[in-house]
């Protein structure tokens, strides 16, 4: 499957990803809907966007008391609007923090891959988002362990 | 290995257990259902309730659904008796059903509390579907509503008794709000909130009776005045149904008492869900969650062994979230561990407030909230329940959690929580999208 | 402290019949906020009918500061100081779109360097979160009693205390705003004053998002004298529309990729402004030690190697930390690798901090400058006119014109560590920093000559960017002319686009003079945007594609010329108001000096300078005599109101 692959050493935190994600998730550039999200790491001088893993056990989808979260053409896990009744379960049965809700829609919302075409890939300038052939991973995690390090040093 | 599966109760744990025989099973096997109601889900009924959902939309197994994984279903009956020995279920028509396995997945039942007229006209109590159409029946827009109890499932029905344009009270006997899933100063935050919007709650009083009074009712007061309302709702609790099994020899505590395989005491009869008393991840200790997603992960797990599976189960983690006009509140694991070190951080402005539990360097329990609206704080909702279950040692980003608990995501991130939990899967397999259930093995 | 709602009701002061109702363009919030510090009211204005007319940004805030900052009652403007003066930070309609560079922050206000308008740039995230907070412009006015700071979240606005903050830098500021609000990276944008703020220093800047500035013309005293410690904008909730969100996204590849290929602009691409020491200093145009020589040799220890783009930038351990939406290799955090500062958190500086934290004052230890340049940002101190002060003391020091006496210690060329002694004397107005805090031009004028023949400034009161301009007479006369207090037309980009010539003859007067007027314009465009200067770096024909597709408008780049011209000539109007005579247009003696050595030697711009001033005149069409621009041009920019205005019936 092809996944979201994250090289968080390239990312610089200009959030052009959390743009083009919520446009093409809602149709106007609104970054609070974004599913995409950038974390600042080290006192703002690391970044690293940070979304849905596309996990296997997918504990969104198996949370749902309604069955409304499938698995799309894509192979990501996908919200059906008609079916969410926006209950919320998924958003603490996920253990990443990657399942949203939209009090506005009341319904669930996450990253579904933009169908296989995922904006954020297309829409970052240095590349650190890409969308590749290859197993998912804990991508930020040693980035983060080591950009973090100093801080916690001097605390 | 088991031919013939009877499965008794037809909630979240129930479809589940049958979804996971039909997905794990190599041989095709027999399934019987036995359940007192038609298959839906409980924890949709408050949407319902609000008219967003049609009432067809509860359902999570319709009979053409059923059919189609080759279930014989007996709908509408219960189990009265189960003779373990011999195999045999009894029902309330007096049918009997026998089986190789079976999986008690009856749930539990509300409770009302015991005062004179509480089974009188317009007091109901809000557990099954039957229930859910009386009080949307009873309801008119400005009526006004009284909810007894200001526990979790009064309130996650709160927002829909608004919505309906109703006016309501609620009163509690505790000193507070919500006393099984927030501290007190979480409580205190969702009090003003709501007083804010419009909701008036009276805490600290006990109920003595429930009258008739022009048309409406009384809600009297062992202190304090009466109150008068329209319909009163009786959130007061719940109870596992176990009475059923006296004699079973199955073995009970709070509820059937299971081991990690979701086995009870006697090897061919499992239990899920809410009957169940399985073991708490976190604590490890024994544990009754009546939750939707523990009685979902009992039910796979069941299901799985019933298949002939061996898949061990890890223990459920205590997962709450309820919305309260548009605020988040949500609990996670031992939030209220007395003897977990505690750091807690509050924005009431916002309103935001955590509270961060530990045992060593692991966070066992948290509470949550904030604006529904806020994606920021979903997703550290999220990654609480992350840590909380992976039991990913912190180490010094304890410390840093302790002083800002708000800073959550490089502490998920940076501890390599992720790594932690992507390998694990409850079936050991990933899962299977709700349509992908063979329905033909 | 009782917060404020933004939802209070707009005073009225003038009852004027209500603004039709049209429908919101694309690409706006469609909100002004209007703070009135001494009343503590915040309130929503709506744009109206005049967002075409006024954009944004600078264009939005010549007009604010034209309408609102006269006298009231009597001739002039209202000084720097003043509570009617307006603090104007303005975003525009690109800003928060997925177009390169769009966390745009123009601030407009009576500055405390020339006390005359100003409009100067910062980016980062603020336009982005002030827009998704639903306001386009924040108009601050009056003054507050205690210090405040202002909180904006969605449609939440609220003054709050900020005594807590109370001496700290604008580093410590936005970290205690993050930790009060429990928020972290680009969640909340803080912009802030510093010690230097809080003191009135004349050249305070308003610093924000850790590294972006708005430097020019003492904008953090005006803050400073309002009593407004921070503007702290959450990342808002709400939606922008676009028009036609494609073709934003279109244009903004477009963009993109000429900034990745043309030749003018591939450099700043891939290296923001590093690599201006190497390439300055071969024109001459490099400031070294406060213009006494354009030989890096007589710097001791300058090797030029090291001030190669990527060896400059591999001395340090660096990472992106671009604004909004942008692609460009430009701003950097740094973490220095080495030396007295091992370890520290800087902002890379831009060739402005090299210059004027560094080759300026004579010293070229990178990690050093690295350290004072974000010092000078901490403290919200303008860099360049901390290098002119500084390299001026130093020189006086040197010639005995200052003494050790007077200073309270010795201040020799390339000493970092004393330069940073300074930056505190003079952000706490501390001894003798209390007289250089009133920036170079007044503080060189109380010294006297010599001393102040030394000085590097603008007689009107502002200086230069970090250049030499001796070597680059087209930004001297512009930052000269300028009603702005800082460069007004700009640099060229792509002039024949404008039908300038691709290429002048750069030391003669009148060449110079007519493709500085030529020019003028798109500057002021662009600034209104709410986008980068160096992201609009492109053809203006990419710029106006993008504000079309995002606002809905057609907008050509004839427009875009005639707005910006229209927007400089309200300006003129306010710094008029303000007494800013053709007299002052002139710079020192020093700044106008002739080179002594190196590319430009012998360059006499002095010579030329009334020639250039004529031409100029000419050829914008403004009366040499008044400064006031002549009728005729106002009505041809269509701003025949702001004739009668300036000439009554003669008009
Ligand atoms: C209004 C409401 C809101 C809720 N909200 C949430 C929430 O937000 N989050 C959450 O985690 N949980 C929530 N819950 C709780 C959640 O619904 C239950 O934990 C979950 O349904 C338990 O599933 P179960 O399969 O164990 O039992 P149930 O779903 O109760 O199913 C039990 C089944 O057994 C049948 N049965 C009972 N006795 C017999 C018998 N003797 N013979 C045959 N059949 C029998 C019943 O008819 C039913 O079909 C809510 C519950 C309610 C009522
Ligand atoms: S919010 Fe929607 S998708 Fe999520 S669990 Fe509830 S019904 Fe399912
Ligand atoms: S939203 Fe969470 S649980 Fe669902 S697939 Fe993504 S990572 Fe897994
Ligand atoms: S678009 Fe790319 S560089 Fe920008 S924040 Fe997203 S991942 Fe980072």
């Amino acid at each position: 499957m092809r996944v979201l692959a994250i090289h968080p050493e390239k990312c610089t935190g200009c959030l052009r990803c959390e743009l083009a994600c919520s446009y093409v998730q809602t149709g106007e550039f609104q970054p609070a809907k974004s599913v995409i999200r950038v974390s600042p790491f080290e006192g703002h001088t690391s970044y690293a966007p940070y979304t849905c893993t596309q996990c296997a056990e997918g504990w969104c989808m198996t949370a749902c008391p309604v069955g409304a979260i499938t698995i799309n053409a894509a192979g990501a896990k996908d919200v059906l609007d008609d079916r969410c009744v926006g209950c919320k379960l998924c958003t603490i049965a996920c253990p990443y923090g990657t399942m949203f809700y939209d009090p506005g829609t009341r319904k669930a919302f996450k990253c579904n891959l933009c169908g296989g075409a995922p904006a954020c890939a297309e829409a970052c300038p240095t590349a650190a988002i890409t969308y590749e052939e290859t197993w998912t991973g804990d991508w930020l995690g040693d980035f983060a362990h080591e950009r973090t390090a100093r801080i916690l040093e001097i605390r | 290995m088991a031919q013939r599966h009877l499965i008794i109760g037809g909630g979240t744990a129930g479809i589940n257990a049958i979804r996971t025989i039909r997905e794990e099973e190599r041989e095709r096997s027999e399934i019987a259902l036995v359940a007192a109601e038609r298959p839906y889900s409980r924890m949709v009924l408050p949407y319902y309730l609000d008219r967003s959902i049609a009432e067809s939309h509860v359902y999570t197994a319709t009979p053409r659904v059923l059919a189609d994984w080759g279930v014989t279903s007996r709908i509408g009956r219960r189990a009265t008796a189960l003779d373990t020995q011999a195999g045999v279920c009894t029902l309330d028509d007096g049918t009997t059903l026998e089986y190789d396995d079976c999986l008690i997945a009856t749930g539990s039942s509300a409770v009302r509390a015991p005062v004179p007229g509480a089974d009188g006209r317009a007091v109901h109590s809000f557990w099954t579907l039957e229930e859910a159409r009386a009080v949307l029946a009873g309801i008119r827009p400005r009526s006004h509503v009284v909810l007894v109890g200001a526990g979790f499932i009064a309130f996650t029905i709160l927002n829909s008794i608004l919505s309906l344009g109703a006016r309501l009270t609620i009163v509690e006997v505790a000193p507070r709000i919500l006393p099984r899933m927030i501290d007190d100063t979480g409580a205190g935050l969702v009090a003003r909130w709501l007083a804010d919007h419009g909701v008036t709650v009276r805490t600290g009083v006990t109920l003595t009776r429930i009258e008739d009074a022009k048309g409406g009712k009384r809600l009297v007061f062992a202190s304090g005045a009466p109150l008068a309302c329209d319909l009163v709702i009786m959130a007061t609790g719940i109870t596992t149904n176990l009475e059923w099994l006296q004699g079973s020899g199955v073995g009970v505590n709070r509820g059937v008492v299971v081991d990690e395989h979701l086995r009870s005491s006697v090897p061919s009869v499992y239990a899920a869900g809410d009957v169940a008393e399985g073991r708490d991840r976190i604590s490890g200790e024994a544990a009754v969650h009546a939750i939707e997603p523990t009685a979902q992960e009992h039910g796979r797990v069941a299901g799985a062994n019933m298949a002939g599976k061996d898949v061990r189960y890890r223990g459920s983690v205590l997962i709450n979230i309820v919305e309260v006009c548009h605020l988040d509140v949500a609990s996670f694991g031992a939030w209220d561990d007395p003897k977990a070190e505690a750091a807690s951080g509050l924005m009431a402005d916002r309103p935001a407030y955590r509270k961060l539990l530990w045992r060593g360097d692991r966070l066992t329990g948290a509470i949550i909230l904030g604006p529904s609206s806020d994606i920021w704080t979903t997703n550290d909702v999220g990654m609480l329940k992350g840590l909380v279950q992976s039991g990913v040692a912190l180490g010094r980003f304890k410390a840093h959690l302790m002083a800002q608990p708000f800073d959550v995501k490089p502490a998920f991130i940076a501890s390599r929580t992720t790594s932690r939990l992507l390998d694990e899967t409850i079936l050991g397999r990933p899962a299977k999208a709700p349509g992908d259930t063979p329905v033909a093995v | 402290m009782t917060p404020v709602t933004a939802n209070a009701p707009k005073p009225s002061k003038t009852k004027k019949a209500p603004e039709p109702a049209v429908a919101l363009p694309g690409g706006y919030a469609g909100k002004l906020l209007r703070v009135d510090l001494t009343t503590r009211k915040c309130w929503a204005e709506p744009w109206g009918s005049r967002m075409r007319e006024l954009l944004g940004g600078a264009g939005l805030g010549a007009m604010l500061l034209y309408r609102e900052t006269a006298k009231r009652g009597g001739k002039g403007n209202v000084a720097w100081d003043d509570p009617d003066n307006r603090l104007v930070l303005a975003t525009g309609p690109l800003a928060g779109l997925p177009v390169w560079g769009t966390g745009g922050l123009t601030v407009c206000t009576i500055g405390a360097g020339t006390n005359g308008p100003t409009s100067t740039q910062a980016n980062g995230f603020f336009g982005t979160n002030l827009k998704y907070s639903g306001w386009d412009a924040i108009v601050v006015q009056g003054q507050a009693r205690d210090w405040v700071y202002l909180y904006i979240n969605d449609d939440t606005v609220e003054l709050r205390d900020a005594k807590f903050l109370v001496g700290k830098d604008t580093w410590e500021t936005q970290d205690a705003l993050c930790r009060v609000t429990g928020l972290a990276g680009h969640q909340l944008s803080v912009y802030s004053i510093g010690p230097a703020g809080e003191h009135l220093v004349r050249f305070a800047a308003i610093q924000g998002d850790y590294g972006h500035v708005a430097s020019k013309n003492g904008t953090g005293a005006v803050m400073g004298k309002k009593r407004l410690k921070a503007v702290a904008i959450v990342r808002g909730t709400k939606a922008l529309r676009a028009v036609d969100p494609r073709g934003v996204l279109q244009a903004a590849d477009d963009i993109a990729h000429d900034l990745r290929t043309d030749p003018s602009a591939r450099s700043l691409y891939e290296y923001g402004t590093l690599p201006g020491v190497g390439n300055l200093s071969k024109l001459g145009v490099l400031p070294i030690r406060n213009y006494t020589t354009n030989l890096t040799a007589n710097v001791p220890g300058a090797d030029m190697a090291d001030w190669e783009a990527p060896r400059l930038r591999a001395n340090f351990d660096h990472r992106g930390h671009q604004c909004n939406a942008c692609g460009m290799h430009h701003c950097h955090m740094s973490v220095i690798q080495k030396g007295a500062h091992k370890g520290r958190i800087v902002d890379e500086p831009e060739y402005e901090g090299w210059s004027g934290c560094g080759w300026q004052i004579g010293a070229v230890d990178r990690d050093g400058i690295a350290w004072l340049a974000t010092e000078c940002d901490r403290a919200c101190v303008d860099v360049n006119e901390f290098g002119w002060i500084t390299g001026w003391v130093m020189e006086c020091m040197e010639k005995g014109y200052i003494t050790r006496a007077q200073l309270g210690f010795d201040l020799t060329w390339g000493d970092i560590p004393g330069a940073g002694r300074l930056l505190r004397m003079i952000s706490r107005r501390e001894g003798f920093g209390a007289v250089l805090a009133e920036g170079v031009k007044r503080a060189a004028e109380q010294l006297g000559s010599p001393a102040k023949d030394c000085a590097v400034y603008i007689v009107k009161g502002a200086t230069p960017r970090g250049h030499d301009h001796r070597g680059r007479w087209d930004e001297m006369l512009d930052t000269c002319t300028s009603s702005t207090a800082t460069m007004e037309t700009g640099n060229p980009v792509h002039p024949t686009e404008v039908g300038q010539p691709a290429r002048i003859n750069i030391f003669d007067g009148v060449q110079v003079a007519k493709n500085v007027a030529g020019l003028a314009g798109r500057r002021s465009f662009e600034d209104s945007l709410g986008i980068c200067i160096f992201t609009t770096r492109t053809r203006l024909e990419n710029v106006c594609r993008a504000l079309g597709a995002a606002t809905g408008w057609t907008f050509t780049v004839d427009e875009a010329i005639r707005f910006g011209r229209r927007t400089a000539a309200i300006n003129r109007a306010t710094a008029l108001r303000c007494g800013h005579a053709g007299a002052l247009e002139y710079p020192s003696v020093r700044y106008g000096s002739t080179p002594v050595d190196g590319p430009a030697k012998g360059q006499a711009v002095r010579d030329q300078w009334e020639t250039m001033l004529d031409t100029w005149y000419a050829e914008v069409g403004y009366d040499r005599k008044t400064g006031k621009p002549w009728p005729k041009t106002l009505k041809a920019l269509g701003l025949d109101w702001l004739a009668r205005d300036l000439w009554g019936k003669k008009a």
